[in-house]
């Protein structure tokens, strides 16, 4: 039995990396492993990353152009929308076949049809899969919520989603949701053939039946190996329409692959890292992950510069660098529902508890985390627009980000606060030392300003669930998080301070303002217009104004590749759609080939 | 091993104090024990300074800037916030002898009450449950079993005490359940029976007090244990809640060793290594010493 | 057949203790556990669905039924699929093997060498070597496993150190990769576990060696080889088979949970770790009973094994 387990551990499909040369290996690296495979709790950015890959989307986006631009993917085309914003038709492309898998008859794919997204959406309503994806279209699409009240029966129709023919499929919405095309190009609407549901059930989240680039060959915690869909259409990659800016992307060697149909790699291989160092050292060997984001305590060692980041010699020869702004930002919100900062009956304290969040807001010290944890490369602003959004303002005064001790005390001073009567704060964080340290760097920034050590406490769960109940049961006096973009549009970030978003929503800070919400209503059946804009940024002064949360820092993040991968790296918005057009120049002399691409 | 002990004489004391005597010369003789027991004496006046608010009570304070390499005002550098290295690095003595001393005493002492029960009740239910828990206790495996408890009392800044203490005494509990088995037949407390002395009175008073010497190395034992724990647990993120560790720091450098900052690493992980190991060698010349074969 | 019927009614008298395990680790994973809820929900939740989610969790239910639940899958060997939509009977086969390669080597290792390094302590007792050997047993002792890893893997896979190994990872398609993947992890065990090892094997040797009879054997003038086979390290053999038997469960289910989580080794130890964090209730159920059972059974296999060992042993 011993034996049998034996040979059992080493009968897996795996392939020494790099045995056959000829076989092109994009070893890939990511610092967590994803939980599940099925687009239907596809919801972090390590399963998305391995489902767009799987999955075909209606919608993805340009490989090269930042700002991020949506693209039709598996849709022929951008859809038709009725002059009422309310009724979209997408037409979707012909020919597309799902991989061949036992679940379809005779083993062999079928062709993808629009019944296959109808399906696919409303497996987001049903209970039974433990959905994550809901609320892109709950209160949106018509018919979803009946259906699922109904009981979640596939054989029911739902009236907002009606295929047409085949090919061709129409959304009704009950209100304009102009972020509609977005949702489509999310991991969550990734097309699933109901075969594969029906065989596999639950074993879908460890077996991807898809239409997408690559397929799935093994599955484990400590990586993810895919092949190539030999059958994925031909789509020959256009530099210009991608977005290809040659200033500053032909470093690359990006210009190698115009012309040619993606996936360019046969065997992609996702390597979940979670320690940096481990990371580092692996892709530092030269024969194992090829791609790793810098570790940010390698920093001072292997840049020249940081402004633009630059490689030192020793590093520039082997590897190509990019810096990326992510598309979000990390900010702590004070919850508005504690009497002791927030709204209090009392209106002559809830005045005084505003100067006092303020004075916190003062007394936070944005350069002093840059510079120890993101070295100084991450981009502090004012409020909650985040500079990758397209609506950000850059001129926005930074004068709510500058850290003013003494402002920060006059200001309590003023207000009748002293070290005696300030209430506690309690700061919620996961366990783990980066955010301990984050905690005791918040300790002492306070202490500065006037708290005393006992009046700043941390309050550690055990993970991320855990703390997240404490923020949806509204447990927490202090909320501080990281967002992330799902679709670039300043909509996204403002929907966290939106009043019916409160608990258990995503407005941690609970906070409701009439005028902030009555610019939101208006603002979000608007198409993207200067107007728009305007709407936007009236509403994020609101939040500036309020002291309602401490915000905000958008992380740079470095990737760092090796000079034989050819591609343009992207964690954010893009995600795992680049994965398909990135492309390993075999056999030894890399510089040689860099050099040759360089040329073209 | 032959009943020489007679009922009249409190015979735990007798034999009690003769085995102290005998064991404290023999230790004192030992030259490496005597110095390690001297190095562990010199890091608990480190730890009861901190105690005392002596020293070290800047550990929180951002007294520099990110990663300062050694210099007079940082023995140590300073970390990626800011923070003084060595300050740290000294604070977390004491609390290395906080968790050491609170699991190794509390281990210790519900080790000998439930072991001293079970072995005093050999052959009856009470004994049947106790072994039956202990068993149940080694089947889990250690760190999982410690995690899940860590984990079922999130924010509780005594769980990791109460997740090391509720499998360290198992050790305990089964070694004086056998000593107490062979010291329940002996003659004095059959006498200490006959006369009518209540048995909770003959376990505690005749029977536990001759298991000391087991007690005090097991103890020993138990304290190191405590420390090294911690620093896995750390790792795990199951660590202490408040205040600073030689784990937590351990934790911190594993980030940035590879980095070549290796200050943190090497003030912990050295720290660590010296009281570990000198209180191994306190334990050991403590067994030597307390051993019944070699003294009597 | 006496030891059949024996190892029947030892298995039988296994069963409190299933039941203690199972409900002891049930109440603390699983009950007091995290809360999956709220891992599972999307970013903008409703009240309603977070009702939904507990209630396919099954969160909703007493204690005492959900227990019961739990029983039923143990005697039905169906504990469900995990999280991650795989079967956790699969999720098992997978990783427990993983497990075993990965830890055996430096296992036997450590009790190989243990023992070699406790015989010429012991042999040369009081003397130079004896403390030498001790004075590194209780060095390796005093450090810690993490750091020990830490080490290992500055000095033989990093860049800066030697770089003869691969810092990370796992393949056991072929032999020469494994042996690659193995070794650091089966130094690291085997550093840390020398020092335990040797000291259990040297004191149980001192204690043999300095019993009446091997005294005799040794005044009689027979040959020291002998005397140890047949002396000395047969009995010994209670206590080693004792220790080694009763550390299975821990090196099958506890796995190395360091190693593979430092080295990210898709092994058991892991698995079961990210379970207890992520409240995975069915991978829980599975490790959970598992150990139990496996824990019954080498408790029998080890009482047949000293009666094999040592015919006076008395079956009762």
């Amino acid at each position: 039995m011993a034996l049998a387990a034996l040979v059992a551990a080493c009968g897996p499909v795996e392939q020494p990396s790099g045995a056959r040369p000829a076989t092109k290996v994009f070893r890939y690296a990511m610092d967590q492993a994803p939980t599940t495979l099925d687009p239907v709790q596809g919801a972090n950015i390590y399963a998305n990353f391995v489902i767009v890959n799987a999955y075909d989307t209606l919608y993805s986006y340009k490989y090269l152009a930042r700002p991020y631009e949506l693209k039709p993917n598996l849709a022929a085309d951008f859809p038709t929308i009725a002059p009422d914003g309310l009724v979209y038709t997408f037409r979707l492309k012909k020919g597309v076949r799902f991989i061949d898998d036992p679940a379809f008859p005779a083993g062999r794919g079928r062709e993808v049809v629009a019944e296959d997204l109808i399906y696919s959406i409303k497996r987001q309503f049903d209970p039974r899969n433990q959905p994550q994806g809901a609320w892109l279209w709950q209160g949106r699409i018509a018919g979803l919520e009946e259906w699922k009240a109904a009981g979640s029966d596939y054989d029911q129709p739902v009236s907002g989603l009606r295929a047409l023919d085949s090919h061709t499929l129409e959304i009704r919405l009950l209100r304009p949701y102009p972020q509609l095309v977005a949702t489509l190009a999310q991991g969550f609407a990734a097309v699933v053939p109901r075969e594969a549901v029906d065989k596999y059930g639950k074993g879908l989240g460890v077996r991807p039946v898809g239409s997408g680039p690559f397929k799935l060959v093994s599955y484990d915690t400590a990586r993810v190996v895919m092949e190539r869909n030999p059958n994925f259409r031909q789509e020959p990659v256009d530099l210009a329409y991608e977005g290809y800016d040659p200033a500053t992307q032909a470093f690359s060697g990006v210009e190698a692959i115009q012309g040619r149909s993606p996936p360019f790699v046969d065997r992609l291989e996702f390597n979940f890292i979670n320690e940096p160092s481990a990371s580092w050292t692996s892709f530092t060997k030269g024969d194992e992950i090829q791609y790793t984001v810098l570790p940010i305590e390698q920093v001072e060692r292997v840049l020249a510069s940081k402004r633009p980041v630059t490689l030192r010699p020793e590093y520039a020869d082997k590897y190509h660098i990019y810096a990326g702004l992510e598309a979000g930002f990390i900010f702590t919100a004070f919850n508005m529902d504690f009497p002791d900062f927030g709204y209090n009956p009392d209106p002559e304290r809830e005045r005084r508890n505003k100067a006092l969040r303020c004075a916190i807001i003062k007394g936070y010290d944005w350069q002093g985390r840059n510079e120890s944890w993101y070295n100084g490369l991450g981009q502090v602003f004012p409020g909650v627009i985040v500079p990758a959004s397209p609506e950000f303002d850059p001129d926005l005064s930074l004068a709510s980000v500058s850290r003013d001790v003494a402002g920060a005390r006059q200001l309590l001073r003023d207000n009748g606060w002293t070290p005696r009567n300030l209430p506690k704060l309690v700061y919620g964080t996961t366990a783990g030392t980066t955010e301990r340290l984050n905690f005791e760097q918040f300790r002492a920034w306070m202490g500065d300003i006037g708290f005393p050590r006992e009046k700043v406490v941390q309050k550690t769960y055990a993970n991320f669930g855990d703390i997240s109940r404490a923020w949806k049961r509204n447990q927490l006096p202090l909320v501080a998080k990281g967002w992330g973009l799902d679709y670039p549009d300043a909509e996204n970030t403002l929907q966290l301070f939106y009043g019916p978003n409160g608990s258990p929503g995503s407005n941690d800070a609970n906070w409701e303002n009439p005028e902030f919400d009555r610019l939101y209503d208006e603002a979000a059946v608007m198409q993207p217009s200067d107007e728009r804009t305007r709407l936007y940024r009236r509403m994020n002064q609101l939040v500036i104004d309020d002291c309602v949360a401490i915000t905000g820092l958008s992380r740079t993040r470095i990737y760092l590749w090796h000079k034989d991968v050819i591609a343009v790296p992207d964690r954010e918005i893009l995600g795992g759609f680049w994965l398909k057009y990135a492309d390993v120049v075999p056999a030894k002399p890399a510089g040689l080939t860099s050099r040759a691409a360089k040329g073209t | 091993m032959s009943a020489v002990a007679l009922p009249e004489i409190p015979p735990a004391r007798a034999r009690g104090e003769s085995l102290w005597r005998k064991a404290a010369r023999k230790f004192a003789r030992d030259r490496l024990g005597m110095v390690a027991l001297g190095v562990v004496l010199a890091y608990f006046v480190a730890a009861v300074g901190v105690w005392l608010g002596w020293w070290a009570m800047g550990w929180p304070d951002l007294t520099g800037t990110k990663w300062e390499a050694v210099s007079g005002t940082h023995w140590f550098g300073t970390n990626i916030i800011g923070q003084d290295i060595f300050d740290r690095a000294i604070y977390s003595t004491a609390t290395a002898f906080e968790v050491g001393l609170i699991v190794a005493l509390v281990a210790t002492a519900i080790g000998a009450i439930l072991g001293g029960f079970a072995g005093f009740f050999a052959g009856t239910w009470i004994d049947e449950v106790l072994v039956w828990l202990m068993g149940v206790l080694d089947a889990i495996p250690f760190y999982l079993f410690v995690a899940a408890v860590a984990y079922a009392l999130t924010d509780n800044p005594w769980a990791m005490h109460v997740a090391m203490i509720s499998t360290f005494w198992v050790g305990t509990g089964r070694l004086i359940r056998g000593e107490v088995i062979k010291l329940r037949g002996m003659e004095y407390v059959e006498a200490a029976h006959s006369i009518g002395v209540p048995e909770v009175v003959i376990i505690f008073r005749h029977i536990l007090p001759n298991t000391s010497h087991i007690l005090l190395v097991q103890a020993s034992v138990m304290f190191v244990g405590a420390i090294k724990a911690e620093v896995i647990l750390s790792f795990l993120g199951l660590g202490i809640k408040d205040g600073m560790s030689w784990g937590l720091m351990i934790d911190e450098s594993t980030k940035e060793v590879l980095a070549g900052f290796y200050n943190n690493f090497l003030a912990a992980s050295l720290l660590m290594f010296g009281l570990v190991m000198a209180f191994n060698a306190v334990a050991d010349a403590l067994q030597d010493a307390l051993d019944p074969r070699k003294v009597g | 057949m006496e030891i059949l019927q024996y190892a029947l009614r030892k298995l039988l008298g296994g069963l409190p203790l299933i039941v203690g395990v199972t409900l002891v680790s049930f109440a603390l994973m699983v009950y007091f556990g995290p809360d999956m809820t709220y891992l599972l929900l999307g970013k903008n939740p409703t009240p309603e669905q977070i009702l939904e989610v507990r209630q396919q969790l099954g969160y909703d239910q007493p204690f005492l039924q959900r227990y019961l639940g739990f029983l039923r899958e143990i005697v039905t060997l169906d504990f469900g699929v995990a999280s991650t939509g795989e079967p956790v009977t699969a999720l098992l086969a997978k990783t427990i093997p993983v497990s075993l390669i990965l830890i055996l080597p430096g296992f036997i290792l450590g009790h190989v060498v243990g023992l070699l390094m406790a015989l010429a302590a012991a042999y040369w007792r009081g003397r130079w070597l004896d403390k030498l050997i001790m004075a590194v047993a209780v060095t390796g002792m005093s450090i810690s496993f993490l750091i020990v890893i830490i080490g290992f893997q500055i000095v033989l896979s990093s860049s800066d150190g030697l770089d003869l190994f691969p810092v990370r990872g796992w393949n056991s398609t072929s032999l020469g990769s494994y042996l690659t993947y193995v070794t650091v992890p089966t130094l690291a065990t085997m550093f840390v576990a020398l020092g335990y090892e040797t000291r259990f094997y040297r004191s149980i040797i001192v204690e043999e060696m300095s019993r009446d009879h091997v005294r005799t054997a040794r005044a009689f003038g027979l040959p020291e080889s002998r005397i140890f086979f047949r002396n000395i390290l047969k009995n010994c053999l209670i206590p080693i088979i004792t220790r080694i038997m009763f550390s299975i469960p821990q090196v099958a289910i506890g796995g190395a949970l360091l190693i593979e989580s430092y080295f990210g080794i898709p092994g058991v130890g892991k698995a079961t770790y990210e379970a207890i964090i992520t409240g995975d209730q069915p991978v829980l159920k599975a490790v959970v009973s598992l150990t139990a059972i496996l824990f019954v059974l080498v408790v029998v296999l080890t009482d047949i094994l000293y009666r094999a060992v040592d015919p006076r042993v008395t079956i009762e």
